[in-house]
């Protein structure tokens, strides 16, 4: 089969034009609460991507983005206790939860398949606990079960943390294009089909998925950071919660694993359930377990899988992408 | 000596806890073993048999041990057809699928659970469930006696069944080679779904242990899920020794490592071993 990277006509003028666009957003006067859902988007967008990186090509079903998003919001917090500034704070949290990934990588990278996903949902479990126990800065009103409030960034506007949102959005996605398109990608997807014939043909496994865990880690983190700058406040319940891994599977599963444009519908679908059920929260999860369960049983490859394969959605990618 | 009887608590302590620990993850590794899924559900559904316990105490006014009568029937026929119309289909498709449902079906329990019995924390305080008792110069809960004798009881029972009966005997051969199984004239799919009715059997037993032991809340389920996947992983998948002895090292690093670190710190010294010994022995102690 011809395997070619479809190209939308006219290169990437039109994508460019669509962040214009979102980037003036904040100038031109859209409604608060658009910027918002826009925020919760892009958040959560480069954290699906980033997951999809891991489940969809490298095989690696990962249950513990909550830890590199919490590490991440705690480190960025407490250099903003330093007095440090945040945006130093966001770069450390990512260099922090990327270093993470590395040295949780030597005993889940040992496991095959279904025990690497055990190994990992016992990380964020143990960095919950240990930040309930940890004080690091602050007396001893701070700190542990209490949590901790970002310092200096209630003069951080809206729209700043709009814009730093936008941007990982962007990176995550433009990563993604790069990585699916590098060597990297390619190793990837010879894993993915086949690891065994991979590892003989003179792909180093264990480097390129450790590579893409560390990558996936970095980008999780720098999204998380930035997301806590926006809260100004991190306590170890939620920061490691449960509710991360619901959303960031659903949004990728729902979209598509393993499909480049999944993450960005399904991201779609899961912030508009989000603000659409925060009305009825008691049946909110309910839903989203209900809608988890039955995408995977009727259309396991998501809403991007399973219209790819339609020749509808085939012709108008031909329409779009013939030169 | 005085070393010695300072240990003493804490060490039959975790002993006896282990017992609990032992039980809670049998049905996770029996599943393991013969479907090859890891249930991540498992938790919940043991929250389940707890909270049904709940409602035989406090609106029907039995004894939780004695509703199991009725608790285990009820959650084996849950599993079955759990099993039988979402999990076998959901296996077909890929190993992450399944994964990816049992997570889902996790996240719908718990909510129900909300729904229903409201996010307050629950117990079964029975008239024994405060009882303790003596030996040598230290005084023990009777619940974490309890959990130590019937966690025996249930890992001989299930041996003696998986050696005895037809159905274990089917069981284990679908366990040991699906192909060959099913080539023999065994319906693979309903020994699976069997399989995890049995399990959701030991989920009841652990349930209404549970809640004799500890308090629950609707979402203890994950907590109890990775105490198990601890336990498993450190016994190895699918071996029933293995996980008795893996629930008694569970129980010993969280009360000896409460009893070095502080009580804050013994699900961190537990976790942390969890971590440790995959590192070391990533298949366990008696993994195959």
């Amino acid at each position: 089969m011809k395997a070619t990277i479809p190209r939308l006509r006219g290169g990437l003028t039109p994508l460019i034009a669509v962040l214009v666009v979102l980037a003036l957003f904040p100038l031109i006067g859209v409604p608060r609460i658009w910027l918002l859902y826009l925020f919760i988007f892009f958040i959560y967008l480069a954290m699906a991507n980033m997951w999809n990186l891991l489940a969809g090509y490298s095989g690696l079903i990962s249950l513990c983005p909550a830890a590199f998003i919490g590490l991440a919001g705690y480190t960025m917090t407490i250099m903003t206790w330093l007095g440090l500034p945040y945006y130093a704070g966001i770069i450390s949290g990512a260099i922090a939860a990327a270093l993470f990934a590395g040295l949780i990588s030597i005993p889940v990278f040992r496991l095959k398949g279904i025990y690497f996903a055990i190994g990992t949902l016992v990380v964020p479990e143990i960095l919950r606990l240990v930040f309930l126990l940890w004080q690091p800065v602050g007396d001893v009103r701070y700190g542990g079960g209490a949590g901790y409030s970002v310092k200096g960034v209630t003069v951080v506007s809206p729209s700043a943390e709009y814009w730093m949102a936008l941007a990982i959005a962007i990176v995550s996605i433009f990563l993604m294009r790069y990585i699916l398109r590098s060597k990297l990608g390619t190793g990837l997807a010879a894993i993915r089909d086949n690891n065994s014939t991979a590892a003989s043909s003179g792909i180093n496994v264990f480097n390129l998925k450790l590579l893409s865990f560390v990558i996936s880690a970095f980008v999780t983190g720098l999204a998380g950071a930035i997301y806590y700058v926006y809260t100004g406040y991190i306590e170890p319940m939620s920061a490691f919660g449960i509710k991360w891994l619901i959303y960031i599977m659903l949004a990728t599963v729902i979209g598509g694993e393993g499909t480049e444009e999944g993450p960005i519908v399904g991201t779609i679908i899961v912030v508009f359930l989000y603000f659409t059920l925060a009305r009825y929260a008691e049946v909110s999860l309910l839903i989203q377990g209900v809608i988890l369960v039955g995408i995977m049983l009727l259309a396991p490859q998501g809403i991007m899988g399973t219209l790819r394969k339609t020749r509808g959605y085939r012709s108008l990618l031909q329409l779009a992408t013939r030169r | 000596m005085d070393i010695l009887a300072d240990l003493a608590t804490p060490i039959v302590m975790g002993i006896l806890l282990g017992g609990l620990y032992a039980v809670i993850a049998l049905g996770l590794s029996l599943v393991f073993g013969v479907v090859k899924e890891i249930n991540i559900a498992h938790g919940d559904l043991v929250i389940l048999g707890s909270y049904l316990g709940y409602v035989a105490m406090s609106v029907i006014g039995i004894d939780p041990i004695i509703s199991l009568v009725i608790g285990m029937p009820l959650l084996f026929g849950i599993g079955f057809v759990l099993q039988k119309y979402i999990l076998n289909r959901a296996f077909k498709i890929s190993m992450d699928a399944t994964l990816i449902i049992a997570f889902g079906i996790s996240i719908i329990l718990q909510s129900a659970y909300q729904l229903i019995w409201s996010p307050m924390s629950r117990g079964l305080t029975t008239s024994y469930a405060l009882e303790s008792f003596t030996m040598g110069p230290v005084r023990f809960p009777l619940t974490y006696l309890l959990d130590f004798i019937i966690a025996i009881f249930v890992m001989i029972f299930l041996r003696e069944f998986l050696r005895r009966t037809y159905l274990g005997k089917a069981i284990r051969a679908a366990a040991q080679d699906r192909k060959t199984a099913h080539l023999m004239g065994i319906n693979t799919d309903q020994v699976y779904a069997y399989t995890f009715g049995i399990s959701m059997v030991f989920a009841a037993i652990a349930g209404i242990f549970l809640g004799l032991t500890f308090a629950f809340t609707p979402v203890s389920g994950m907590s109890f899920l990775i105490i198990a996947l601890g336990v498993v992983v450190l016994g190895g998948m699918g071996s029933i020794l293995g996980t008795f002895i893996g629930g008694i090292a569970f129980g010993l690093a969280q009360t000896l490592g409460g009893h070095f670190f502080g009580l804050a710190a013994q699900m961190l010294v537990a976790y942390t071993m969890v971590l440790a010994v995959l590192a070391v022995i990533p298949r366990g102690i008696f993994g195959r």
